[in-house]
């Protein structure tokens, strides 16, 4: 085998792409701001995802209840502790309040437990982006081929798969996949963290040396934990989404003469489908999953959120920790709230880029506008 | 010369929710070895629909209702005793499988549209989309063709790792020299490095050219090409109808040529059968046709070519529009009585196929073997509305 050479890889890469939809893409980057933001915020989130056990600075599950509830950089937080003292032979109450300010240690303040919070919505970016890219890519394998067999066959197939299609829908999609995690249980996978495992996190770490005669504490969770029921979960939710718009797809590039001269020469109808139909569909699909990721990371943090997910490193997760704190320490669930707007409105932004960039019927400035 | 394809009552029908076209109209007529058949007609009068059922390709709502496609193919005819001809030579296309008639298309039927720019995938380069063609064919050749399908071992799977696995695809090397072989064959300039554009590079010519070496792919019998040069302007017209001419006299295959273009029929054509309606309403070898037109709607239609020679001062239009095909709006009289300058009583009738003299020239009218009798010939204004009562 030839020594593997990555600007090949990146040739094979580049040539998947027209020179076309290349030259659209990055023009598209370059005009708009939104796009740029949008890219890079989700670079930062993919960063933050891959690297995590490398970047964040604490062990997102090390409990110090010594240092719970800090602030966040910026922010004090007043703890008022009532005590009865005999003052002159009478009981007086007294109120002593103490404020504790935020360290450099902890940017983002600690939990309830002391743990880091900058750390857990490093590795909350973790479960959200693998649910999101997992699940999306499980609801496209379910939904693009009924959606492509559906509009491709049309007639009595088409009927039979749409109203199944017609069912999923009416089903509230949280509805149905509390039911499912209840179906299923919540099968976590713990999936041990190549960084971890090898020693490199650790090595890498004892390399830096900060400010202030700090050091990194050691120690890094050495799995992580993948939840299998909620990829699943959110997969089927989601599909008929991916087979509404690959039937519609099918259904118009089914029409093309190329479709007819195709059959004329031999091909099959399921050969016709592969080189034909699914190639022709496949821009409004990828647009579609750019804002089904979006929607699948907002979908996990709910399930999370309700207890559902089986993660324990996970944005939804720590929104409900922090919610009996919401008067006292609000940046408990603030700070992963956060975390998931700007990392939908990320994907989204993405998601217009790749649609003004791969759509011809709205090229132009603005679609006209 | 002998019979290739024998088509013996054809119908076509349209069945739309609000009513039933009959598209084609019990219409039969025989294509030989190593010839050229002319279908002429205008539009609407169902060439293109005669073509597509031959090859089986008349989608929803349309269905081939009856007739008999004769394809001599002894093997065929020994594999499915059931649609054999009792002469064991023919089969019956209706009476075979699906899977069979589609394999079928490419070695037996080839086809060629009308409009090259949509007749390519603008995904795919034109070199890939015609090796495919020879892929398809291959790979059919290499598997018995009554027992699989003929695009097997190339499933979802295959299509997804074509995708992810560099260097892997559904065609291979020697389907991609084929391909830029039949390009050169088409007469094609620079046929390899053509071969790696895209669709929307070549010109409406080139397409056509490109089409035509992806019809040759399967070496077909019979070449169909409907409506071949109405998409392209009149030079490059000429050029694909020469190329056509010399393809065809190379490989000595048989090809049924659709078109609406009289000039293109006189030039190409060795038989030429006129449509009308749906039906056939005349049929024979150029000559009988062109210089000795039995049916009306003939004489008009060649009445109507512009010729140098004779510069009348008018060209003599056909009266009145084409019937609507609709079931229900037909009614059973000779379609074209209600247009023809000769229309007798005896046309209100529904007309049967006669032979004139010449047993290869045919014509569904009267006249074919009576004269025209002004005595029952029909007032000019018979068919128009409420003069029956």
């Amino acid at each position: 085998m030839a020594p593997f050479d990555p600007r090949s890889l990146y040739e094979w890469l580049t040539d998947r792409v027209s020179p076309r939809t290349r030259r659209n893409l990055r023009s598209e980057l370059d005009s708009s701001l939104l796009a740029k933001l949008g890219v890079g915020i989700l670079i930062v989130v993919l960063v933050s995802a891959v690297f995590a056990p490398l970047i964040a600075p604490w062990n997102p599950t090390a409990q110090t209840l010594d240092d719970k509830q800090q602030p966040p950089l910026g922010f004090s937080r007043a703890e008022t502790q009532v005590s009865q003292e005999m003052v002159d032979g009478e009981v007086q109450i007294v109120e002593e309040t103490e404020y504790i300010d935020a360290t450099v240690a902890h940017p983002l303040g600690t939990d309830a437990l002391g743990q880091d919070m900058l750390s857990r919505v490093i590795y909350g970016a973790r479960t959200s982006l693998l649910v999101g890219v997992l699940g999306t890519v499980l609801a496209m394998a379910i939904g693009v081929p009924i959606g492509l067999i559906s509009g491709y066959y049309k007639g009595r197939v088409d009927d039979a798969l749409m109203r199944i299609a017609d069912v999923s829908l009416a089903f509230p999609s949280l509805v149905l996949a509390i039911a499912l995690v209840g179906l299923f249980g919540q099968a976590t996978v713990n999936v041990p963290d190549p960084f971890v495992t090898s020693g490199l996190s650790e090595f890498l770490r004892g390399l830096v040396s900060l400010p202030g005669g700090l050091s990194y504490p050691p120690g890094m969770p050495e799995t992580f934990a993948l939840p299998g029921t909620v990829i699943l979960v959110v997969g089927i939710v989601n599909w008929v989404w991916f087979a509404r718009v690959a039937r519609g797809e099918a259904l118009g590039v089914s029409e093309e003469e190329y479709v007819t001269a195709s059959k004329a020469l031999g091909g099959s109808n399921r050969y016709v489908i592969r080189r034909h139909i699914l190639p022709n569909s496949v821009t409004p699909i990828l647009v579609l999953a750019t804002i089904q990721i979006a929607a699948i990371i907002l979908l996990e943090s709910s399930l999370s959120f309700l207890g559902f997910s089986g993660a324990n490193l996970s944005w939804g997760f720590d929104i409900a920790a922090g919610r009996e704190y919401q008067t006292t320490a609000w940046w408990i669930a603030a700070m992963p709230g956060l975390a998931i707007v700007i990392t939908v409105i990320g994907v989204n932004l993405v998601g217009d880029w790749l649609r003004d960039a791969l759509d011809p019927s709205i090229e132009g400035e603005g679609g006209g506008v | 010369m002998e019979d290739i394809l024998r088509v013996e009552g054809l119908s076509t029908r349209f069945f739309t929710s609000d009513a039933q076209v009959n598209a084609v109209e019990s219409v039969s007529f025989d294509v030989r070895a190593g010839e050229i058949l002319g279908i002429v007609g205008e539009s609407g009068s169902g060439k293109s629909v005669t073509a597509l059922s031959l090859i089986d390709l008349v989608d929803s709502p349309g269905e081939v209702t009856a007739g008999q496609l004769w394809l001599r193919n002894p093997p065929l005819a020994e594999s499915y005793p059931e649609a054999a001809h009792e002469d064991g030579e023919f089969v019956d296309l209706r009476e075979l499988p699906d899977r069979t008639r589609r394999s079928l298309r490419g070695p037996t039927f080839s086809t060629i549209f009308q409009d090259p720019m949509s007749s390519f995938n603008p995904s795919l380069t034109v070199g890939e989309q015609i090796a495919e063609a020879v892929e398809v064919q291959r790979r059919a050749s290499a598997t018995p063709r009554s027992t699989r399908s003929r695009t097997d071992g190339y499933g979802l799977g295959s299509y997804l790792l074509d995708g992810i696995v560099p260097g892997r695809a559904y065609t291979d090397d020697a389907s991609h020299e084929r391909a830029v072989e039949l390009l050169e064959q088409v007469g094609i300039p620079d046929p390899d490095e053509r071969a790696r554009e895209y669709p929307h590079e070549f010109s409406g010519g080139m397409l056509q050219r490109a089409m035509i070496a992806q019809a040759l792919a399967g070496e077909p019998d019979v070449l169909i090409a409907d409506e071949p040069t109405t998409a392209l302007d009149v030079t490059i017209q000429a050029q694909i109808l020469e190329l056509l001419r010399e393809i065809q006299a190379d490989r000595d295959m048989s090809v049924v040529l659709i078109t609406h273009d009289l000039g293109v029929i006189a030039r190409m054509c060795d038989r030429v059968a006129v449509m009308y309606a749906g039906e056939i309403v005349e049929r024979g070898t150029l000559g009988d046709v062109f210089d000795d037109p039995v049916h009306p709607y003939t004489q008009g239609l060649i009445g109507s070519i512009p010729d140098l020679d004779d510069p009348r001062p008018r060209l003599q239009p056909i009266e009145g529009n084409v019937p609507s095909l609709r079931a229900d709006e037909m009614g059973d009289r000779g379609y074209f009585a209600d247009r023809c300058p000769k229309a007798m009583e005896a046309c209100l009738d529904p007309q049967t196929e006669r032979s004139c003299d010449d047993p290869e020239h045919a014509a569904r009218c009267v006249l074919a073997d009576d004269a025209y009798d002004p005595a029952t010939a029909l007032p000019d204004d018979y068919f128009e509305e409420g003069s029956d009562d």
